[in-house]
């Protein structure tokens, strides 16, 4: 097997059973070294083509896999010799954290400049307009909607802008 | 992470630029820097000698030149946890920062992890 080191980070377990999901984890957790076939890797691991394959393809769509499609001289059938490049991980990565930082510090705003309500025995958050609509209760449960701080969120909001900013070497003043 | 805090300006922002493209030749570099091919190569390669990017042996538009890449970065994948849920993001074309998904990431992050 290849990429061992990487695939020893369990948020790059966690990154890979995401985009491939539950079926897919056996084909994305145990990449071959060189080139494969998507038959040998159903056989291999005692899975359906079809799921080794939708696997495959998303890897591919994501940077992680490429083929190459070489036709057997006798049959005239079309093979497709896959590669993993788990080599692109790290960058995927980093792109991710990118995108959850913006996605943040938009929130961050929203939060900043909302007030919110809560319906606790639903465990359900609205927001002003939203709980003026229902006339300040509950869509599901009846209950009375309260006034809630939000103060935790906006702090851990905060916190974890700064962690990444940090990790990402992010000016904060762009 | 020391060897970024002692680059010089030029150097930072020729980073920021290979950075941003994923990756650019580097006669591109040092046009879009605005100063000298001497010195778009001097940058080039104390980034290089840095480690903080990829420099390999190219030809662009008929001239030898490099062709520089951004070094992957160890960096700590850990911050797009928040508890045992990872970014709602990934595998998403979209980013909604008001999602469902994303709420219940803030709150794991908020009562579980701070």
């Amino acid at each position: 097997m290849a990429f061992e080191e990487l695939l020893s980070d369990p948020v790059i377990q966690k990154y890979l059973h995401e985009l491939v999901g539950p079926t897919g984890m056996p084909v994305a957790a145990a990449p071959p070294d060189g080139e494969v076939t998507d038959e040998e890797l159903a056989e291999e691991l005692g899975l359906e083509l079809n799921d080794v394959r939708r696997a495959l393809f998303i890897l591919y769509e994501n940077d992680l896999a490429s083929y190459r499609r070489v036709r057997d001289e006798d049959s005239g059938w079309l093979t497709y010799l896959w590669t993993f490049e788990y080599e692109n991980i790290p960058e995927n990565l980093e792109e991710e954290m990118y995108r959850l930082l913006d996605a943040l510090e938009e929130r961050l705003e929203y939060e900043r400049t909302h007030e919110f309500y809560l319906s606790e025995p639903a465990g359900l958050r609205f927001e002003f307009s939203e709980a003026m609509e229902f006339d300040f209760q509950c869509p599901e449960t009846g209950a009375p909607l309260e006034p809630m701080e939000n103060d935790d969120l906006v702090d851990a909001a905060e916190e974890r802008i700064e962690e990444l900013r940090d990790e990402l070497n992010v000016d904060v003043t762009r | 992470m020391s060897a970024e805090e002692t680059l010089s300006e030029d150097e930072r922002r020729a980073l920021e630029l290979v950075r941003e493209t994923g990756g650019l030749h580097q006669s591109e570099l040092w046009k879009e820097l605005d100063v000298s091919s001497r010195k778009g190569s001097r940058i080039a390669e104390s980034l290089q000698e840095a480690g903080l990017v990829q420099r390999e042996e190219a030809v662009y538009q008929g001239h030898n030149t490099y062709f520089l890449m951004p070094r992957a970065r160890d960096l700590e994948f850990s911050l797009l946890m928040a508890g045992d849920m990872l970014s709602p993001f990934i595998g998403e074309e979209e980013i909604d920062p008001t999602s469902d998904a994303f709420s219940q990431w803030l709150m794991n992050l908020a009562y579980e992890e701070y």
